[in-house]
């Protein structure tokens, strides 16, 4: 029998989840400009976040709702040429994931928000590391990379 | 979407309720979601102190942890911003915690990297009992600490190749 979560839960989860497919499609871009060291970065995390899409996948099975189901193709935030600019969209991702599992901290189940709070913590590390910095506060609107 | 911004949080640190005002009573006591905020702004202060010990022992890591200290003291102006002074308290505005600065480099990053990891660790043990604003100002800072922590892990890996 499916868990009984509010309505709010349900939405922060299936925003993770879209952000999720937003991150694995923006990998398969960024990749195809990266080479060596940068291209296998960009694939380790292409699978993290497979993975992580699968897990909110099935919390969201878990809960009776279908999840949101990933569009054919999305529209990147910056044209990506380049290296420079692949990097530059997966730092964009990487803060897209951080904010989206933020606002799962949000709702009012405890399990959920520590799970979001955790949740954000790859994607910040990721997000700094594709930046080639930190910033104060990961998930928030205004610590975004441009 | 849920998410949140730095300049638009509301605050959520009211007092406890009390039934009624009772003016012989003294001030009510603190609820537990201020005490937490309270326990944050002092634990950001004490690592602020240990950051600031470090770069004065070690004035060659100053460009590298200068960043990490900023965003500390970022940290601590919106935990401040957040508590409504109550009638004879004050915001803590002590150190409770000294800890000597090691003698190598390495060592000195090897506690940072250790305050840091502890710091994120208790940030996410607020998270049950705050506001949803709160909480997430919370979780916030507990992924730029868990940033930190890798920055001083990669940091403390050169210090240890090429020592000052």
């Amino acid at each position: 029998m499916p868990a009984q979560q509010p309505p709010q839960s349900l939405q922060a989860l299936q925003t993770a989840l879209a952000a999720e497919h937003a991150a694995v499609y923006g990998y398969g871009v960024a990749g195809a400009m990266l080479t060596g060291h940068d291209q296998a970065k960009a694939r380790t995390d292409w699978t993290a976040h497979q993975e992580a899409r699968d897990t909110l996948q099935a919390m969201i099975v878990k809960l009776g709702a279908t999840p949101v189901a990933a569009s054919p193709a999305y529209k990147l935030p910056f044209a990506v040429h380049d290296a420079r600019s692949a990097r530059r969209l997966a730092a964009a991702l990487e803060d897209g994931v951080t904010q989206a599992y933020l606002g799962l901290v949000a709702v009012t189940d405890k399990t959920l928000r520590a799970f979001g709070a955790l949740a954000m913590q790859p994607p910040a590390n990721r997000a700094a590391d594709w930046r080639g910095s930190t910033v104060a506060f990961p998930g928030m609107r205004g610590s975004r990379s441009a | 979407m849920l998410a949140a911004s730095v300049t638009t949080l509301p605050l959520f640190t009211a007092l406890s309720a009390c039934a009624g005002p009772n003016p012989l009573a003294g001030p009510p006591p603190l609820s537990s979601e201020v005490r937490a905020l309270l326990q944050a702004v002092t634990a950001e202060q004490n690592l602020i102190w240990v950051y600031k010990r470090t770069m004065a022992s070690y004035s060659g890591l100053a460009r590298d942890l200068g960043p990490l200290l900023a965003e500390h003291q970022a940290h601590l102006t919106q935990l401040r911003a957040r508590v409504i002074e109550p009638p004879g308290k004050t915001i803590p505005g002590t150190v409770t915690r000294k800890p000597a600065v090691p003698g190598t480099e390495a060592t000195a990053l090897a506690q940072l990297r250790t305050a840091e990891q502890a710091a994120s660790t208790e940030q996410l043990r607020r998270l049950a009992g705050a506001s949803p604003a709160l909480a997430q100002l919370y979780a916030s800072i507990a992924a730029s600490e868990a940033t930190h922590v890798t920055a001083l892990t990669t940091l403390a890996a050169l210090a240890g190749k090429n020592p000052r």
